[in-house]
């Protein structure tokens, strides 16, 4: 198949999912005991506001109504509005992202580079101090609750060390542009995302580690090697690459799920992003926003994991689109 | 060097790794114990507002007091409880379900496979943190439902993990058994599949455990968490608005979480490493290495095998004034380092190679002529060492102990074909690309006219289509990728080739025409040939000469007909008469029985006796010394002429 067709064909296979994921939502929150509608209008409304409040948000009708409904505005392209901003819901989730993004991609970037690189030196010398040390703190890593983690840079940087903010993404009073604004930002970066870098490194480290030494044991290796190309060069042209099929995977399974790992980071960095308006969202059973926040996370990995496919295809001949 | 010599590295590596999952095994055992025992440990009750709030750290309690004045340490050890019971429900539960649905769809197969697995796939890309927080969220944080919602969103990756395991498991023999002496399926998966696919499953549930607990711990972070509990993530999350007025509310709780988890994981990494075999893993490998067990029975007892050098295996020439030599190796012993002892994959091996000539080493896998085919080429596994002897090419010594050194030979004068050609060329890389690339190494000044014109010259030469160069390994057929293997070993214009079954894995047609064309090429170029293979018809047809190896030992050596005709080695008539033949009575073939001798530590008597069937108390006891008779044979064998003669008889068609 040709790339636009497939691309295609990818996307159309969205529509599907999509399509579950809001059932299986709408199903849940239906299921759950307790009324939306006293969410809304509070707990001691009088009854003529709550049937008020009940016709002005559609719950009188039958729920199977109230999901055709549902899926008519989704494609219509609207997501309702939130019940506790009255803001729509696709103007919030959008105001959100660039916050999210740019945690979860700087601390991913940092991961699976540094993650790579330890885990590339690692392979290299198997069996050697290092890489037993490498292998031991990247299973320590991955054992450290993400939350607590913060908790204690706050302690030492923000609290007894007093070099870091520790809350917010910038100075309330601070410039709002200007390179004084992008170092106000950059500093208030600084924790979160060391914070979540280490929680996703342990597993590059991990996974370039043994993949680099399962192709190092490869047939091709042992040929460049009997042709005498210098190990630097079997190293970087020759094995890298081929090691470097299965990191790209994982990463472009991650930068799907991300979101997953955002929530607890930006609740202890009080970081203004999506995964925090996404918790708040369930807690107040803010069903329109968690239903919109739902489909874009699982539009999120579905592009996430079709551009991993993409980049699989062109870094390794043998798959084929 | 000497045998015994391990880095300190290396040493220390090994020791701190298996220390590792000790400790968490510890770790784990103290959890275990404290969780277990906490109602009657001498502790505080954890909710008992007994104490001052706010005290830090001291004598009467280690991790101090909290807001309500409870004893911090006392929670800490019945946070511990719920920790582990979250991490065993939560895993439990979800290796169950892993294990009942990932069986199902490996053994049953068909639309069922296809289904489950499509759901496992589906499940793996929901973020499932956010169904965990949504459903309790909705349906209150009651710990049982944590500890359900955990399970739920877990369970697809052990099960298709058991899946994997099933599959591979129930195509062996002990099952197939099973089903035709009667058994129904459901009896086969559950009395003989299931219990052999475990292993694995139980390794991820302990990495399950932990997963579960930083789940628990972070709902409860989140507010979200069982409230009538004593939970460390909650204790964290009441924790979090004192941090600068009692930060030690927040530190212990973490840490011990941060201990219970990493103590799972050191376990679940130990119990991995452990149940990787020996040879395989950590970067080392030992080339066609069968299973070492049973064999270690020969070396109790009796004297001690007679030292190589006594029986020095040299090849006689005939009288006339012999061609020069190409490539001499003499006393040759490669040894990998197994956990505790040597594995002697070469031991004592001398062989000569004319100008010109060519010569087979045969033997079965585990025999040692491929790790003598890698010390050749001096591309041994790291954990191998050329121990004595050494290597002559031409005149010049290029293996010796500690010693390496090709320069001016390497591919241009001394090349390699590989086996398996499929993996022997690099997937990602057109084979045209691959063939410049070594090229140019050796001439980096050649214009792209010269590099494409020699390529298309021996594409030629071995019958690939000139278009094949820009085509990848998995685009050409198993012969196409076998003939590019040949050109690149041609691409220099070596002296001497050294083929390592250059037609295994290649079905019976393209075998004889991969062979024919590498003896014409042989005789076209003047090469000089290593064939090494397991199949001595292979070796048989293109070779002057024949080597016979058994155990890292060259059991029988002479030019090809009269080995092939009068055997003097037990080993090699077995070899021969598993031969069909075409034209010769049929005759039911020799199956040799037992399994290849691995020469681990010291060993007695002969390596072939305990498989031989003319083996008598001498062989069992003493090492042959090697009888070299007419014609420039030598034999490994207490009977040579013994072994002949009953070859001969066999021969008599009945």
């Amino acid at each position: 198949m040709r790339l636009p067709q497939y691309t295609l064909f990818r996307l159309l296979q969205l529509i599907p999912l999509v399509l579950v994921v809001i059932v299986i939502n709408f199903v849940l929150i239906q299921l759950a005991p307790g009324d939306v509608a006293i969410t809304l209008a509070g707990e001691d409304a009088d009854p003529q506001y709550m049937e008020h409040i009940r016709r002005q948000y559609g719950l009188d009708s039958p729920v199977p109504v109230q999901l055709l409904r549902y899926l008519g505005q989704v494609i219509r392209g609207d997501l309702g509005a939130s019940f506790r901003s009255r803001e729509p819901v696709l103007h919030e989730l959008m105001s959100r992202i660039p916050a999210t993004l740019l945690l979860v991609v700087t601390s991913l970037i940092i991961a699976v580079f540094v993650g790579t690189w330890l885990g590339t030196l690692a392979a290299r010398r198997p069996g050697s101090f290092f890489d037993i040390a490498a292998n031991t703190v990247s299973i320590a890593l991955y054992s450290v609750p993400l939350f607590w983690l913060g908790l204690m840079l706050i302690l030492v940087f923000g609290v007894k060390l007093g070099w870091l903010p520790i809350s917010g993404m910038r100075k309330i009073a601070g410039p709002r542009e200007g390179i004084g604004y992008y170092l106000d930002v950059l500093k208030h970066m600084v924790l979160p995302v060391l914070t979540l870098s280490v929680a996703y490194m342990g597993q590059y480290v991990r996974l370039a580690r043994s993949s680099v030494e399962s192709v190092m044991n490869e047939d091709y290796i042992t040929t460049v090697r009997a042709v005498g190309f210098p190990k630097r060069i079997i190293f970087m042209r020759y094995a890298l690459r081929n090691a470097l099929l299965p990191v790209v995977t994982v990463f472009g399974l991650q930068i799907g799920l991300a979101l997953t790992g955002a929530v607890l980071t930006e609740t202890v960095f009080t970081w203004p992003g999506l995964g925090r308006l996404v918790y708040e969202g369930i807690l107040a059973r803010d069903t329109p926003l968690i239903m919109g926040s739902y489909i874009l996370m699982s539009v999120c990995v579905a592009i996430a994991s079709l551009l991993t496919d993409l980049c699989y295809a062109l870094l390794d001949p043998r798959v084929k689109l | 060097m000497t045998l015994a010599s391990r880095t300190l590295g290396e040493r220390l590596a090994g020791f701190f790794r298996h220390k590792a999952a000790v400790a968490g095994a510890v770790v784990l055992f103290v959890f275990v114990a404290l969780a277990l025992l906490a109602p009657v440990l001498p502790i505080a009750s954890p909710e008992a507002m007994d104490y001052m709030p706010y005290q830090p750290p001291s004598k009467e309690h280690w991790m101090g007091t909290d807001n309500f004045g409870r004893d911090v340490f006392a929670r800490v050890v019945w946070g511990a409880r719920l920790a582990l019971q979250v991490a065993i429900v939560s895993a439990g539960l979800s290796t169950l379900l892993g294990v009942i649905l990932g069986s199902l769809a490996g053994y049953y197969g068909g639309w069922l496979d296809s289904f489950l697995s499509r759901t496992f796939d589906i499940f793996l890309l929901i973020p499932t943190f956010f169904l965990v927080i949504l459903v309790v969220a909705l349906f209150g944080s009651g710990i049982y439902l944590i500890m359900i919602a955990i399970a739920v969103s877990t369970w697809p990756r052990s099960a298709r993990i058991v899946r994997a395991e099933v599959l591979s498991v129930k195509s062996r023999a002990f099952v197939q058994a099973t089903l035709a002496a009667g058994a129904n399926h459901l009896q086969a998966l559950v009395n003989h599949v299931i219990p052999n696919s475990l292993a694995p499953a139980i390794t991820n549930a302990t990495i399950l455990m932990g997963l579960a607990i930083l789940t628990e711990a972070g709902l409860s972070f989140l507010g979200l968490g069982d409230p009538n509990s004593v939970s460390w993530g909650r204790m964290i999350f009441d924790a979090q608005r004192q941090l600068r007025l009692a930060p030690w509310l927040a530190i212990f709780p973490g840490m011990a979480m941060f201990l219970l988890v990493a103590a799972l994981n050191f376990i679940g990494d130990g119990v991995t490493g452990a149940l990787t075999p020996a040879g395989a893993g950590r970067g080392r490998r030992v080339p066609g290495l069968p299973g070492f067990g049973g064999e270690r029975s020969s070396r109790q007892g009796g004297t001690q095998e007679a030292s190589p050098a006594d029986g020095a295996q040299v090849l006689e020439e005939g009288g006339d004034a012999a061609p020069r030599t190409m490539l001499e190796i003499e006393d040759l012993r490669v040894y990998y380092r197994l956990e505790k002892d040597w594995l002697r994959a070469v031991d004592g091996v001398t062989l000569r190679v004319p100008k010109g000539g060519s010569l087979g080493i045969v033997g079965e896998s585990g025999s040692g002529k491929s790790t003598m085919g890698l010390a050749l080429m001096g591309i041994l596994p790291t954990n191998a060492r050329v121990v004595s002897g050494r290597v002559t090419f031409d005149g010049k010594e290029i293996v010796a102990p500690g010693k390496s050194d090709y320069t001016g030979i390497r591919w241009t004068r001394l090349s390699m074909v590989f086996q398996s050609a499929m993996n022997a060329l690099n997937p990602v890389m057109t084979v045209g690309r691959q063939l410049s690339d070594a090229y140019r190494l050796y001439k980096p000044r050649a214009s792209e006219s010269e590099v494409k014109g020699r390529i298309e010259e021996l594409f030629d030469l071995v019958g690939i289509p000139i278009s094949r160069i820009d085509s990848y390994p998995h685009e050409l057929s198993g012969g196409m990728r076998q003939r590019v293997m040949i050109v690149f070993a041609l691409l220099l214009g070596p002296d001497l080739v050294i083929a390592d079954e250059p037609t295994t894995a290649l079905d019976v047609l393209v075998q004889d025409q991969i062979l024919a064309e590498i003896d014409e090429l042989r005789r076209i170029m003047n090469l000089s040939l290593i064939l090494v293979s397991h199949d001595i018809a292979t070796v048989a047809e293109t070779c002057d000469r024949i080597a016979v190896m058994y155990a890292g030992q060259i059991v029988e050596q002479g030019p090809t007909k009269d080995v092939l005709e009068r055997p003097r080695h037990p080993y090699t008539s077995a070899m021969i008469s598993a031969l069909p033949t075409l034209t010769g009575p049929r005759r039911t073939l020799e199956a040799l029985p037992g399994e290849p001798f691995a020469a681990i530590g010291e060993t007695v008597g002969c390596r072939f006796a305990p498989r031989c069937r003319f083996a008598t108390d001498l062989c069992r006891t003493t090492a042959p010394t090697e009888s070299v008779g007419p014609g420039g044979r030598s034999s490994l064998c207490h009977y040579p002429e013994a072994v002949e003669e009953a070859s001969l008889t066999a021969r008599v068609p009945a």
